[in-house]
């Protein structure tokens, strides 16, 4: 028999968790509107005076979010407000709900780097860290299956994105990717000198004896290493992309044999 | 979270996971690469300029693996009577080329032409994103044959000019 009272009681006992586990931020604001009762307003909510200079500096477009662009026409599913004109809207500047993922924003616009071989290393960590303080699943627990969901694959993206653009060779591989060149996984090579040169290398490793010797042919392949990512700079630089995939599969096998005395040393 | 293990156990270590629990059975290597890495065999080297001797030297530049795939060949019968190899790669890869080293042993050399990757890679039961490691050892008895004839016959052409180097 459904009780009146006891659905009364159960509604506003799970509004009141809702609540306290939300953080203090998204907490009842007089002039924003709260989260919970977003989904049935159909008006516009009465805006402050900051929401209000952000929807008037953007260009107008209609509500219907476009799903294909990372630009200004994105908007957020929970509060109606635009996203940002530049940069990837991953978390809503307003309301803090985080988005679904758009496929077609790429890493270097995740962390707003210029879509180049060389970027500042340094930053990127800074970058990741401040995306997983507002996209990280254990930020959403008490959140709808919706934004749970766009948070794991968010956060998952942002995590591949940092790990691609940290490796030197993984940044160059994606860069050829983002300009479609594919390069052939199965491809088997035949080049007697390349191959002479690797097998040489390591057979070195493989037959060094000490942790000198070890660090010596370290130094080494490290420096062909810097000089093929060089050349994969350069390259990448005049689109010679035929010369730029070759710098990466030299890259790679000095990748591996540097990954070998590793885990000897 | 089940995909995140499955993710996880994917690129496999090359120790061999005969502690793993019948659970996580789905993604291990079979039994005879296993069994190809532990107890390798013909690993080796043979003499690159000894004129019996055939050398493949191929690589994978997308996953950085170098085979080195040696066969040495009774001249007067044409027939492979030793093999060696050395791999730098995975451990299907390593599987792959001490597979075939077996398999061209006692063969002819037109005979071992004809050896597929797929009957490697179905002998091995190995996975679809490693049948590139088996088509690497293919390619590298193709080139050991080659390398092979080309030495014959340079070596043939070298003994047919001497006679008229002496004579003259």
């Amino acid at each position: 028999m459904w009780n009146p009272r006891k659905h009364l009681l159960l509604s506003s006992l799970s509004l009141l968790r809702h609540i306290s586990s939300t953080p203090p931020l998204l907490r009842l604001h007089p002039l924003k509107p709260s989260p919970l009762l977003s989904p049935s307003i159909s008006f516009l909510p009465p805006v402050d005076s900051q929401l209000r200079s952000n929807l008037l500096n953007l260009p107008l477009c209609g509500f219907p979010r476009n799903l294909s662009s990372s630009n200004s026409c994105s908007s957020c599913w929970n509060c109606g407000a635009v996203g940002p004109t530049s940069g990837a809207f991953l978390a809503c500047g307003s309301c803090g709900a985080v988005q679904p993922v758009d496929a077609s924003v790429d890493y270097f616009q995740i962390f707003g780097m210029e879509k180049m071989y060389e970027i500042e290393e340094g930053n990127l960590e800074g970058i990741y860290k401040d995306w997983q303080k507002k996209l990280h699943p254990d930020l959403v627990h008490s959140k709808s299956e919706k934004e749970k969901s766009f948070s794991a694959e968010q956060s998952a993206r942002v995590i591949d994105a940092y790990r691609t653009l940290k490796d030197p060779l993984s940044r160059a591989l994606y860069l050829l990717k983002l300009e479609r060149i594919h390069v052939d996984e199965e491809n088997t090579i035949s080049e007697p000198d390349l191959l002479m040169e690797m097998m040489e290398m390591r057979e070195a490793v493989e037959e060094a004896k000490d942790a000198q010797s070890l660090n010596e042919i370290q130094s080494k392949v490290k420096k062909k290493l810097e000089a093929w990512s060089n050349s994969f700079k350069e390259a990448f630089s005049k689109q010679d992309f035929d010369s730029a995939v070759n710098c990466t599969e030299r890259m790679k096998y000095y990748v591996r044999a540097l990954e070998e005395i590793t885990k000897k040393l | 979270m089940l995909r995140l293990v499955g993710k996880r156990l994917l690129p496999q270590t090359l120790a061999p996971q005969s502690t793993a629990s019948p659970a996580l059975a789905a993604r291990r290597y079979h039994e005879r690469v296993v069994d190809h890495y532990n107890n390798p065999r013909n690993v080796g080297s043979f003499d690159k300029d000894d004129p019996t001797v055939g050398t493949g030297l191929v690589g994978a530049p997308a996953c950085g693996d170098v085979m080195k795939l040696q066969i040495k060949v009774d001249e007067q019968s044409g027939k492979i009577v030793d093999a060696c190899f050395k791999t730098f790669g995975c451990g299907s890869a390593i599987a792959s080329s001490s597979v075939a080293t077996e398999w061209v042993k006692g063969k002819q050399m037109e005979e071992v032409l004809s050896i597929k990757n797929t009957e490697i890679a179905k002998h091995l039961s190995l996975p679809p994103v490693k049948l590139h490691c088996s088509m690497l050892a293919e390619d590298a008895i193709k080139a050991a044959v080659k390398d092979y004839e080309l030495k014959k016959a340079k070596n043939g052409s070298s003994e047919a000019s001497s006679p008229k180097v002496a004579e003259a």
